[in-house]
């Protein structure tokens, strides 16, 4: 244990290192310069651009993640774990023993029976690995020797807002940094003139009135805010406030800023405060950014067998597979942390129909963007993760009609892995005939957290910030364990 | 008095402290004068405020000054913004609908409060438990939604008494951190590994909050999902003539439709009832199964509900559908103007009401679902015992909280203030005084001045003076590279602060600089300019949806005023830390960042700003380009430009004139930006090239700093 005292120590030596990563974020020459003498010979020997020193604890298989948020959670029954077992009690009603005491939501609490409704899709074998694969996701299916699929995942949340806070930050409540947070704070960015966490995102059409997603989810609780994700907006600037005013030209925007640059550095002679200096810095990164995001943004420049690669909705901002197009742009220019948040996976009714939507939208270019970071040789140090907040009921809510539905399920889903350092073709995990509980492989979020942590060259139990008179860590005080069986 | 205590402030603690490290000179008038104004109003000071002081010749010029300040109704508005960050204070619930409430009526209770100079007991107390005071007062109620202010989880599948107690940790999270600097939450699991909290003090503190007439999830009352019960409903003028109007139109229907128009709804009810009995068809099951459950309930235990619900369905889907009736819809249609107007538009605040006992529990893992030994309400026991006279409530936990004995609460609050001022509290970790906070620098001052908040009576507005009229406050915050080496935080106070101002100040100082702030306090929240679609790219739920921003007034008010979606809260304020009003919040972190950068440049708030200074720079600022750059940088520095400065500036401003003589077109479309007309009657060009400079100066980092 740290005692208080040293404790102490360590929290004023970490905010000097809080202090001096964001001073020199972004900040050129002339930051550094004019804050030679600010920190100590000790700290400064300790810190590297754009991240804490000491970081990555350990050799990085990955240099980045692009984190393909699917919002509302996917159904596992039909789309990773095959069941055909689940037949033979079609439309009975789940065993008392199944559910085991299992919690129910708002919504099927009231609900008298719960019928097995077993998937009305079918699977079929896919690659060298023989993975059992959805006919929902044909394209990504034929990439399943890329990826590691993780068929007993779980948690503790049986509501959106808990569930999906849970995954973003290690904690149901709000309050804890998100994870992408973390890591732009740990890990710094590549890229001086982008953010180092980015999320973009995207209305689904399997369910067009699905739950909504919130700022928090991509804040930086106790964290600076600087390191709180930056959203790309889908019409517009994609930055906010990023193009000049009307009238007012990159040349006059030049002039401007070299005005305000002379001012406040007379300000800076005059009044020694360093942060002027870092102001400074910050107006030159704004006015790069102004032309490093359209930039990025600009996907004309792109050849037509990689548009076509993601198909027809590529040229369509804000939808996912524009948003993968622009993933796969945002990876190659060294940006820490993408996350992508598709929506409306939430089907309590019309399931079949609303996850061919869902699987539209997003299968091609989920398989795109795999592909076209291999080819761009990026898959190797990405990693990337797919998956949603939670799993889905065995049985229906309400009655089992051509048209069935399923509640929020805690207690096992599915979710998938590939490129930075994981090892492609694996499956992982078992849950029993109903689709239920899990058998084998258990791995919570918290585990997952560990994982992504690990590929990055973080030790997740090493990883900390005081917050509250703790080291605060994304896994949380509960023990979490890196998931070995699926890394190369 | 002034005297002794601008010793003291820059006397011996301090100097020992900062081991004989010399202080520095104090500031030059006009820098004090902006930031005593910034600090105690959040806004810049007026060119003839600065005049007036440098005018004034007397021995107390600052201390009138100060005075003043104390007396604006702005004093309010900026002190209550640390309040509202620690209150979570927004005007919408949460998630998912994140409809907007009422609780704007409380963030007004603050204001008047502070401008009112309650004490501070008085003012922790009427929030804790002003409905428990004896024969409390409407205003004593709205005062109670200090504990109110937390998120609401409507999603449909939340569970409510999941929900329940995450508010209650809320509750306990918000009052042990603003009250007691206590970060309680690690108890909610397991005694706390360093605080001598342990987990029955948590539970036992929790139990104070626990009887409250509530769900946990949102209520009804209408098509937008807002708010929970308890709640006071209001009146305002404009809501009780909206209703008698409605009112009137109702009888007048009635009158219309004649005495027997229930009877011929009910009959008419029947006879639907009676066909969907007797079509038996599936897809009405629902209500042949309600009608029945109606018609086979017991006299004396009538269904209401499933009533209620046929009543609705019928005169709501089922009786427009028939031929004729006109005169029946008519008053339906009437009625149900009513209902929602009711349910829109009375305000009614989310407050707290004591009318629900319930057992308490310690949780396992902090698991509502995992109970184990009962608890009742008490005090953490490390720290002193309730006063003998206190209730085992909310009342007794304030009675305990502003008793003279208690250590933390009066140190909490000075500590706070402290970090208002210099930027960070005595104790830095201003939300944990607790073993794992940092020791305190100077702790003998914050002894001091924690027991003179308590034995002035708890005076809010008299310790600010306090601290502004220090020396220590007093002094220039110019920083030598030798200082800046040995002090880098300024923790030993041997210069005075200098930091960027607070995310809504700087909104305001543009607004306030241009002339186009609205200084009207108080009301419903504001619309100002937000980035297009705001809240709908991620969100299709409740009614705050569609964002349109306002046309006049409420595009200039304060910051403060603007709505607070706590979903999709306003960028602009965000990127420069302000917290997102979900929880507690006592520190924000202080960054700078090119987002930042970006907003000040370009954001169209800024630009129109910048366009309706140029129009005061030829207007008001004199005849010669010069003085017209002096009046401008004056608006928002409060200093008039070196030589330098003013040729950097002039230079700038001749090259832009001549740019847009050559390009005119350029000068129209930037004069466009905003609701606001550009003035006709100035050349357009012109008007153009001192809008660009107004820019230059609004985004310097002395006008964005207080120093």
């Amino acid at each position: 244990m740290i005692s208080p005292c040293q404790h102490r120590q360590a929290l004023s030596l970490q905010d000097a290192l809080n202090r001096r990563s964001f001073l020199s974020h972004g900040a050129g020459g002339i930051g550094l310069a004019a804050l030679a003498g600010l920190a100590n010979g000790d700290q400064t020997a300790r810190v590297t651009p754009g991240g804490l020193s000491g970081l990555p604890h350990m050799l990085a298989k990955a240099k980045r993640v692009i984190y393909l948020f699917q919002s509302g959670a996917p159904s596992q029954m039909e789309l990773f774990d095959y069941k055909p077992s689940l037949e033979k009690y079609r439309g009975q009603n789940l065993p008392d023993s199944v559910r085991n005491g299992q919690r129910l939501t708002g919504m099927s609490s009231g609900q008298a029976t719960f019928p097995v409704a077993p998937s009305i899709f079918n699977f079929s074998k896919k690659g060298k690995c023989g993975a059992d694969w959805s006919e929902l996701m044909p394209f990504t299916g034929e990439l399943v020797d890329e990826l590691a699929i993780i068929r007993s995942m779980y948690t503790e949340a049986i509501n959106h807002d808990p569930a999906i806070t849970f995954f973003q930050t290690g904690n149901q409540l709000p309050g804890r940094p998100s994870i992408g947070s973390w890591l732009a704070y740990g890990l710094g960015s590549e890229n001086q003139d982008l953010p180092a966490y980015v999320v973009l995102t995207s209305k689904g059409t399997g369910r067009t009135d699905d739950q909504p997603l919130y700022d928090r989810l991509w804040g930086s609780g106790f964290l600076p805010t600087q390191y709180q994700g930056v959203k790309f907006r889908n019409a517009g600037d994609p930055v906010l406030y990023l193009s000049n005013p009307p009238g007012v030209d990159r040349d006059m925007r030049r002039a401007m800023l070299d005005e305000v640059r002379e001012l406040n550095e007379q300000k800076l002679a005059q009044s020694g405060d360093p942060e002027i200096a870092t102001r400074i810095a910050q107006y030159e990164l704004a006015f790069r950014m102004q032309s490093s995001v359209p930039e990025l943004a600009n996907v004309k420049s792109e050849p037509k067998h990689i548009l076509d690669l993601y198909g027809p909705e590529v040229n369509m901002p804000g939808k996912y597979a524009a948003n993968c197009l622009l993933a796969r742009r945002l990876a190659e220019r060294g940006v820490r942390f993408i996350q992508l948040f598709h929506m409306g996976w939430d089907h309590h009714g019309n399931l079949p129909n609303a996850l061919r939507g869902q699987c539209k939208d997003t299968d091609q270019p989920t398989a795109a963007l795999i592909k076209d970071l291999k080819q761009h040789g990026l898959l190797d140090d990405t990693l990337i993760v797919w998956g949603g907040e939670f799993g889905r009921t065995v049985y229906t809510q309400g009655a089992l009609t051509e048209n069935y539905g399923r509640d929020h399920h805690p207690r096992c889903f599915s979710l998938f892995l590939a490129g930075g350092g994981i090892k492609p073709g694996v499956t992982h995990g078992e849950t029993d005939d109903y689709c239920y509980n899990i058998v084998k492989d258990g791995v919570h979020v918290r585990d997952l957290h560990a994982t992504i942590l690990h590929q990055l060259g973080v030790n997740h139990e090493r990883f900390t910030y005081p917050f509250n008179g703790l080291d605060a860590r994304l896994t949380g005080v509960e023990p979490a364990r890196v998931v070995k069986e699926i890394l190369s | 008095m002034t005297g002794t205590v601008r010793t003291y402030l820059n006397g011996d603690n301090l100097t020992t402290l900062a081991q004989q490290l010399a202080p520095a000179p104090e500031a030059d008038k006009v820098t004090l004068l902006r930031r005593v104004t910034y600090d105690l109003t959040g806004l810049p000071p007026t060119p003839d405020e600065v005049n007036h002081f440098l005018a004034d010749p007397s021995a107390v010029a600052y201390e009138k000054v100060v005075d003043r300040l104390l007396a604006s109704p702005h004093f309010g508005e900026r002190m209550a913004v640390p309040w509202l960050d620690a209150a979570r204070y927004a005007d919408s619930n949460g998630f998912q609908q994140d409809g907007d409430t009422f609780q704007w009526i409380w963030r007004d209770w603050v204001v008047k409060a502070l401008n009112a100079d309650m004490p501070f007991d008085q003012f922790g107390t009427e929030q804790l438990a002003g409905d428990l005071l004896p024969d409390a007062t409407l205003e004593q109620k709205i005062a109670t939604a200090f504990n109110r202010n937390h998120l609401l989880n409507g999603e449909g599948g939340a569970i409510a008494e999941e929900q329940r107690n995450v508010i209650l940790f809320d509750r306990v999270d918000v009052t042990s951190t603003t009250f007691l600097g206590l970060t309680m939450a690690c108890a909610q699991c397991h005694d706390h590994k360093y605080d001598p909290i342990t987990q029955k003090d948590y539970y036992s503190l929790m139990a104070g909050f626990n009887n409250i007439p509530e769900s946990g999830v949102p209520t009804f009352y209408s098509t937008r999902i807002r708010v929970g019960p308890p709640v006071v409903e209001l009146s305002s003028p404009e809501y009780e003539e909206g209703m008698a109007k409605l009112q009137e139109q109702e009888s007048a229907a009635k009158t219309a439709a004649g005495p027997d128009w229930e009877a011929r709804r009910d009959a008419l009810q029947k006879a639907w009832e009676d066909q969907l009995l007797a079509d038996n068809k599936a897809d009405e099951s629902n209500w042949t199964r309600l009608i029945k459950d109606v018609r086979e309930a017991p006299k004396d235990k009538p269904n209401n509900y499933a009533a209620g619900r046929i009543r609705t369905e019928f005169e709501q889907k089922r009786l427009p559908a028939l031929p004729g009736q006109e005169d029946l819809k008519k008053i339906i249609r009437i009625q149900t103007n009513l209902r929602n107007y009711k349910a829109e538009e009375l305000p009614r605040v989310m407050v707290m009401e004591e009318s629900k006992p319930r057992q308490t529990h310690l949780l396992s893992r902090g698991d509502y679902e995992q109970p184990l030994e009962k608890v009742s309400f008490a005090t953490p026991a490390f720290l002193p015992a309730l006063p003998p006279a206190a209730p085992s409530n909310r009342l007794g936990l304030a009675r305990w909280l502003f008793d003279p004995a208690h250590p933390l609460t009066s140190r909490v609050q000075v500590n706070r203030f402290w970090q208002l001022y210099f930027g960070t509290g005595l104790v830095k970790t201003s939300e944990d005084l607790g073993s794992q906070g940092e020791y305190p620098l100077h702790g003998d001052l914050l002894e001091w001045l924690a027991v003179e908040l308590r034995d002035s009576g708890w005076r809010v507005k008299a310790m600010h003076r306090l601290i502004v009229t220090s020396a220590a406050y007093r002094q220039s915050s110019r920083a030598t590279p030798a200082l800046l080496q040995r002090d880098p935080e300024n923790r030993l106070h041997a210069r005075g602060p200098r930091f960027r101002l607070p995310a809504m100040f700087l909104r305001d100082t543009a607004l306030a600089a241009s002339g186009l702030l609205q200084t009207k306090t108080g009301g419903k929240p504001v619309y100002p300019y937000q980035p297009e679609g705001i809240w709908d790219e991620i969100n299709v739920y409740g009614n705050l949806r569609n964002y349109k921003h306002d046309k006049d007034a409420g595009l200039y008010r304060r910051s403060m005023y603007t709505i607070w979606k706590r979903t999709s809260a306003p960028p602009n304020m965000l990127m420069f830390d302000m917290p997102g009003r979900e929880l507690c919040v006592v520190r924000r972190s202080r960054t700078n960042t090119p987002l930042q950068a970006l907003s000040l440049l370009n954001e169209i708030t800024y630009v129109e700003a910048s366009r309706a200074l140029a129009e005061r720079m030829l207007v008001e600022g004199g005849s010669s380009t010069t003085e017209r750059i002096r009046f401008a940088f004056q608006l928002a520095t409060a200093r008039k430009p070196s030589e330098r400065e003013l040729h950097s500036l002039l230079s700038g401003l001749d090259r832009r004139l001549a740019f847009f003589q050559s390009d005119p077109e350029s000068a129209k479309k930037l004069l466009m930006v905003g609701e606001k007309k550009a003035a006709s009657e100035l050349d357009p060009l012109q008007l153009a090239a001192y809008s660009i400079t107004a820019s230059v100066i609004l985004n310097l980092d002395e006008t964005v700093t207080k120093e």
